[in-house]
């Protein structure tokens, strides 16, 4: 079953030069590269694939990438599998929400020692 | 998304006044749970899924003791079909009184997980385990293949998988796990006045929709809002297949406790029978990706797996170990729910609701139009 989706996410800072397709997410460090997610629509309590883009030259050493409801305090239930595409192009697969409601995507992104988390809120219907 | 003019809908036909009372975002939210019935899938780690022969084969299986070591009973003992594939039983009868309620046996082609604590990822699995399993069926691979030999079913069963005798015992065993399987996806509900109201929302055909209950209407608002019944009761089968604390006790007794799907992931991830084993009929393994990839957690302690609501009127008792005898009882659960005794470190989702007697039986009357049975 397909639901709507909404990003609720606010991005700040300049645009920077990338082919990335989706919405920018959001890093609370200034300076943050930009990441962009990008997703179709998300089946409710059915696995789904995301698509992330990092925008920066420094290779990405390793993406982390996970997902709570705050409301609920839980996240969760499956640990979704990111593969690596080239270009700063990563494919995330075997995410899985298994519930309505606000969850907030959250990815960890590894530069040469340096981490930076970004985060985006998508609300399931 | 679409939107509609006027979600609310007042029809005057003589003295009799029909309502849709749905908000806009109340209709979206219904129509997740359809369509229905669900177009067929045929499960590719079973190779005779959607065989005729095989789910003929099945069903006679099904209702007859030679599945049991000692021919004391079939699957339909406890699996009733006249009693919706359950029974009234608190905790089923095998050869000991068991732990948990017998959960009913349809809707379950293409699920995630099977049974109380998810021990299985496909259904040939959960159908091939009560086989053997000591407090059940109780047979052996090889005392299965010896009495199978030994049947009326012998021929059905060569038609479909060859000779019995170059099969090894434990193919044997699959073989007729496979088979049951194959019925056991056939095993669907019929439509409901549920579904006639959630189609007729899709339709934009507020006159046929608000033929639905108000009372249901008004439970079907408290489900989808502050009852929170949503969260786990989503999609078609009313179920996101996951497993949750419902502040139901599990201990069995002083000294044991069931220990759900904590024991349900052991067993599984120790299994020769998943999706990603050599079991499976499928090359490309689908669906072996979610025992690979959950998260194990020692909040998974006593939690069990969130079973469908379609036909739930016809399938008391309620909860894994049936200890709640009417739906009215399960209602009055979760709106005094003490919350001491979910896990600490658990979800937040279930408080005490404190619903007044009308809103528990608005969400009795639309838990009822899940099924096709009337109260008494």
């Amino acid at each position: 079953m397909i639901r709507c989706i909404f990003w609720l996410l606010a991005s700040s800072g300049a645009a920077v030069a990338c082919e990335a397709a989706g919405e920018r997410m959001n890093s609370e460090t200034q300076d943050a590269p930009a990441v962009y997610v990008a997703v179709d629509d998300i089946p409710l309590s059915q696995p789904f694939s995301i698509l992330v883009t990092v925008c920066n030259e420094a290779a990405v050493n390793e993406m982390r990438v996970d997902a709570i409801m705050p409301a609920h305090k839980h996240g969760l239930n499956y640990t979704p599998k990111v593969t690596a595409l080239g270009d700063g192009n990563f494919r995330v697969d075997e995410m899985l929400f298994h519930m309505p409601g606000l969850w907030v995507l959250q990815v960890d992104v590894d530069f040469r020692g340096r981490s930076l988390s970004y985060t985006s809120s998508i609300a399931l219907k | 998304m679409r939107l509609w003019g006027p979600a609310v809908l007042v029809i005057l036909t003589g003295a009799v006044r029909a309502e849709v009372l749905l908000s806009e975002e109340e209709i979206q939210q219904t129509l997740s749970f359809g369509p229905w019935p669900p177009s067929f899938q045929s499960d590719p780690s079973n190779r005779i899924s959607n065989d005729a022969r095989a789910i003929a084969l099945g069903a006679a299986l099904f209702t007859d003791p030679v599945l049991s070591v000692d021919g004391a009973f079939s699957c339909a003992s406890c699996h009733d079909p006249k009693q919706a594939f359950t029974t009234s039983d608190t905790r089923a009868l095998g050869r000991v009184l068991l732990d948990r309620n017998t959960p009913s046996l349809r809707n379950l082609s293409g699920l995630r997980w099977y049974g109380w604590g998810g021990k299985s990822d496909s259904l040939w699995a959960a159908s091939l385990h009560p086989i053997i399993e000591e407090q059940e069926m109780a047979h052996n691979k090889e005392s299965l293949k010896s009495a199978l030999s030994e049947s009326s079913f012998i021929d059905d069963f060569e038609a479909i998988f060859g000779g019995i005798q170059s099969q090894d015992p434990e193919l044997v065993l699959v073989n007729t796990a496979k088979t049951l399987s194959a019925y056991l996806e056939t095993l669907v509900t019929e439509r409901t006045q549920f579904d006639d109201f959630r189609d007729a929302l899709e339709r934009r055909d507020l006159t046929e929709a608000a033929h639905y209950p108000e009372t249901a209407q008004r439970g079907l608002q408290l489900f989808l809002g502050r009852g929170n019944c949503v969260f786990c009761h989503n999609s078609p089968g009313f179920s996101n297949n996951e497993f949750h604390d419902a502040g139901v006790p599990y201990f069995l007794n002083e000294t044991e406790v069931d220990e759900g799907r904590f024991g349900g992931l052991n067993f599984l991830l120790s299994s020769a029978y998943t999706l990603g084993g050599d079991w499976s009929d499928d090359p490309d393994k689908r669906g072996a990706w979610a025992v690979r990839s959950v998260r194990r957690s020692h909040s998974d302690f006593g939690t069990f797996r969130t079973p469908s609501l379609r036909g739930v009127a016809e399938t008391a008792p309620y909860m894994h170990n049936g200890s709640l005898n009417d739906l009215d009882a399960v209602i009055r659960h979760y709106s005094e729910i003490d919350t001491e005794r979910l896990h600490t470190d658990g979800e937040a989702i279930l408080s005490e609701l404190n619903l007044s007697e009308q809103e528990i039986a608005d969400l009795v009357a639309f838990l009822e139009t899940l099924s096709n049975v009337t109260r008494p």
